[in-house]
């Protein structure tokens, strides 16, 4: 679960971690001097689609803001520095560690940063002072304790699946502040955290939804099938509009469910249905989707395996769906039409 | 693994282990025992129950346990079966924390015991055994052994691979968990030794650089039988996680990009589509 930055941050100060002062709100406010407005949206590149502003008119800037669809701020002090740097924690998937990583480029993609530095800081012994003092050497800069130690404890405690500071500023003045925060909480030891989650007021969500920009709906059973549908409309030339996985054993109900997301999507003209039966059942899936068509009214491509798959392909021809058994030619056909 | 391992089901009683374990019998597995906290006693298709691993290992010899308990005491479940010396631990559940597992697997590991999974389907030889959740239907006794990151690509390739009259010597589904405890590399280099397989198939997804490592050893030498790559998420977007845990990329590591590099300048030929598996095998 992504938390907003503002989220992020109650959770820096928590642990020590030091934030420009600010408030958050959803409505215009008076601020004396400069400031920095920022809306709170969870899809990143805020900056760069103008939705972070440096101003000295607060309240009009949030009302500009505001007309463009955003509902909460996040205003803040303007912090003069003079160094950005770049800082989190992540799991190492090889080592099965945490790994701190830093840079000495901040606020850029640390995906294009040539600069940057990992460290591994195994779970039985946590951070160490000579952690920090290589830490500080690289970045060149003193004072890094309270922050690696917070980005750890967070990561360690909270079960994140990523702890960001980016941009990590030096200040004028010589203070070390995170101007920004991404915090990304692991969904499945959500159930840990029940306390924060009441306390932010969200909910847990789970969701294998995943938007993309082109106009074909793809729906499989399987992350890796599904994953290979979307690859194959792309190799025969069309354009996946989004990814979701129904899982294994899906009900009819969340087939429908699954079918209709995907199909109310202005964007999507056509959907591509891949399931392979094994806990999942054909019929099971051939009855949600007949449920689905009677809402969603765009054409529908079928390809149907495994587990009662001639009652499952029975049920669509009877309800006029193209059910096929041969994947490339589905998709294929449903490329063309 | 093979028609002679005795495997213990823990969550035999739950609705997936139960019904699971009436497949694997059909199959001809041995099963010797079940276990479920407060069903000791009881029995499930003729299979005893006892209340932990420990109380089914006075009473029977097991040399592997799968795993069907849910997420929240998943975990248990495999120290468990660690300490009561299982060395081969199949882990079915999904949505186990990561970090609980990156624990439980060094655990495991230190002690002498390999863990399968989690969030797998389990292990197949075909007619012979099976441990783990794969639909028989697609599988068939053959020379190609399998190593897979999905659990329904695993099910399709095998199927293509019948239909194309291959058949598979062993199959692993390791998950698609960030951290697992069986990686593709070592699973590869268990088929590289095994007299009963002659090429292997590599399934990979987006996320990790499991594959990329493979690929590197192959380069050295490590791996001398032909492997056949294929990965998933050509058109996935960066930092989506795309139906699971492990198939997301953080800092740039482990795109498709880096993954069919690694393969190609490893010299082994990659799959465009699952379809193409079939032909690159046999040519």
């Amino acid at each position: 679960m992504k938390l907003y930055e503002y989220e992020g941050k109650s959770l820096f100060k928590r642990v020590g971690i030091p934030v420009p002062n600010g408030v958050v709100t959803s409505e215009p406010i008076r601020w004396q001097g400069k400031a920095v407005v920022k809306s709170q949206l969870l899809e990143g590149a805020r900056g760069k689609r103008g939705l972070v502003r440096v101003t000295e008119d607060v309240y009009n800037t949030i009302l500009e803001l505001k007309k463009l669809g955003v509902e909460k701020f996040l205003v803040e002090e303007f912090v003069p520095h003079e160094k950005e740097f770049y800082a989190s924690v992540l799991l190492d998937r090889e080592t099965a560690e945490p790994m701190l990583v830093l840079s000495r480029e901040g606020g850029i993609d640390v995906e294009q940063a040539k600069d940057v530095k990992k460290m591994i800081i195994p779970l039985e012994r946590g951070v160490r002072s000579y952690d920090i003092v290589e830490a500080e050497k690289y970045l060149g800069v003193k004072g890094l304790g309270q922050i690696i130690q917070g980005l750890y404890k967070l990561f360690v405690d909270y079960d994140a699946e990523l702890v960001e500071i980016n941009p990590l500023a030096l200040t004028n003045d010589g203070r070390i502040l995170a101007l920004d925060s991404k915090v990304i909480l692991e969904d499945n030891a959500l159930y840990r955290h029940e306390d924060l989650l009441k306390e932010l007021g969200r909910q847990e969500v789970r969701d294998s939804y995943v938007e993309l920009e082109g106009d074909i709906g793809i729906i499989g059973n399987g992350a890796g099938l599904t994953m290979a549908s979307m690859d194959l409309v792309k190799l025969n030339g069309g354009n996946p509009a989004n990814f979701l996985d129904v899982g294994g054993g899906a009900s009819r109900e969340h087939v429908k469910e699954s079918v209709i997301k995907v199909g109310s999507n202005p964007r999507v003209k056509k959907i591509v249905i891949n399931i392979y039966g094994g806990i999942t059942r054909c019929d099971e899936v051939a009855l949600g989707i007949v449920d689905a068509l009677k809402e969603v009214k765009k054409p529908i491509f079928v390809r149907l395996l495994g587990t009662n798959e001639e009652l499952g392909k029975k049920i669509l021809r009877e309800n006029g769906v193209n059910v096929y058994d041969d994947v490339l030619k589905m998709i294929g056909d449903a490329v063309r039409s | 693994m093979n028609k002679n391992t005795r495997v213990i089901v823990q969550g035999i009683t739950g609705r997936e282990g139960s019904f699971h374990t009436q497949q694997m019998l059909k199959y001809g597995t041995k099963i010797v025992a079940g276990v479920t906290p407060g069903k000791g006693g009881t029995q499930v298709n003729s299979v005893p129950v006892y209340d932990t691993v420990k109380d089914a290992m006075k009473e029977h010899e097991a040399d592997a346990s799968i795993i069907f308990v849910p997420a929240r005491y998943a975990v248990d479940a495999i120290y468990e079966a660690v300490d009561a010396g299982i060395k081969l631990i199949v882990t079915i559940t999904e949505h186990i924390p990561v970090l609980d597992m990156a624990r439980s697997i060094k655990y495991a590991r230190a002690r002498g015991a390999r863990i399968i999974g989690p969030n797998c389907p389990g292990i197949i030889a075909p007619e012979e055994s099976l441990v783990g959740i794969l639909p028989a239907r697609a599988f068939k006794k053959g020379k190609i052994g399998i190593v897979s990151r999905s659990g329904t690509l695993t099910y399709e390739v095998s199927e293509l691979l019948k239909n194309s009259g291959m058949g598979q010597s062993t199959v692993i589904g390791i998950g698609g968990d960030p951290i697992i405890g069986t990686s593709t590399l070592e699973v590869a280099k268990m088929f590289d030794q095994d007299p009963e397989t002659e090429k292997i198939v590599v399934i990979g997804e987006i996320g990790g650089t499991m594959e990329e490592r493979l690929a590197e050893a192959y380069k050295r030498g490590e791996i001398k039988k032909p492997v056949i790559a294929y990965i998933a998420g050509m058109t996935a977007p960066r930092e989506k996680r795309m139906g699971h845990a492990g198939a997301v990329v953080y800092m740039g590591m482990g795109t498709f990009e880096s993954k069919i590099r690694a393969f190609k300048e490893a010299g082994i030929p990659v799959a465009n589509t699952p379809y193409d598996i079939p032909k690159l095998l046999l040519s």
